[in-house]
């Protein structure tokens, strides 16, 4: 219990976007920072609009961003896709 | 930490001492039939007074040092932590009640008496409420 296991690259995308950070991203898809720290943490899967949003923020398709590893391919690393 | 997990950990708190403040002056045997005596109502409404007094004040304290996060809406996320918690005391509340209500009808409690089993399900229930809220918000889920 805990982790979800939908992946992401959030974390790597705000870097490769002028270092966005979380306050800004969760701003530009309204939800609070700690829910953008519990998404790029595993710790809570978004709904389709919000993931649909943040991929929209990267201007990226929704599977670049999330992904959900076949069984088996589950590692310990927070952003298996990457 | 965001402001409702915080407010959390106040409410939550706030409750384990007011109930253990009322179990100090009302051990848990004697209100299975407590005494027909005013001063246990008089110290019910004291703890439910200081309950409510100390929910305003810290409120007011962080509304006062962080107003941009009192002031933000709840999000998904903050929704769906506040309805699963809910559910788990919902449980916890109907569990206690009914069990608490077959227990003390059978150890002699009088009406006022199983007034308390009710009352103390609900407070157990709250706790269990803010507890599982907090655990979602650290833990996820």
């Amino acid at each position: 219990m805990g982790k979800t296991r939908i992946a992401n690259c959030i974390r790597r995308l705000r870097f490769e976007h002028n270092e966005m950070t979380q306050q800004d991203l969760a701003e530009r898809v309204n939800v609070t920072r700690q829910t953008i720290n519990a998404i790029e943490l595993g710790k809570y899967s978004p709904s389709l609009e919000v993931a649909f949003k943040v991929s929209r923020v990267f201007g990226k398709p929704l599977e670049a961003v999330f992904s959900w590893p076949e069984p088996g391919e589950e590692g310990e690393d927070e952003e298996r896709s990457c | 930490m965001s402001f409702r997990e915080k407010r959390a950990w106040v409410t939550l708190i706030t409750l384990i001492f007011v109930l253990t403040l009322f179990w100090l002056h009302i051990p848990p045997t004697r209100m299975l039939a407590p005494p027909p005596d005013v001063w246990v109502l008089h110290v019910l409404m004291l703890m439910i007074a200081t309950f409510v007094a100390i929910q305003i004040i810290v409120g007011i304290v962080m509304r006062i040092r962080s107003p941009l996060d009192a002031r933000t809406p709840k999000d998904e996320r903050e929704r769906l932590i506040e309805l699963k918690s809910r559910a788990i005391a919902w449980y916890v509340f109907v569990i206690l009640s009914l069990g608490g209500i077959f227990v003390t009808l059978h150890a002699g409690a009088n009406e006022v008496g199983l007034g308390f089993v009710v009352l103390f399900s609900f407070v157990v229930a709250e706790i269990a409420n803010y507890a599982m809220r907090i655990y979602y918000y650290r833990r996820g889920f």
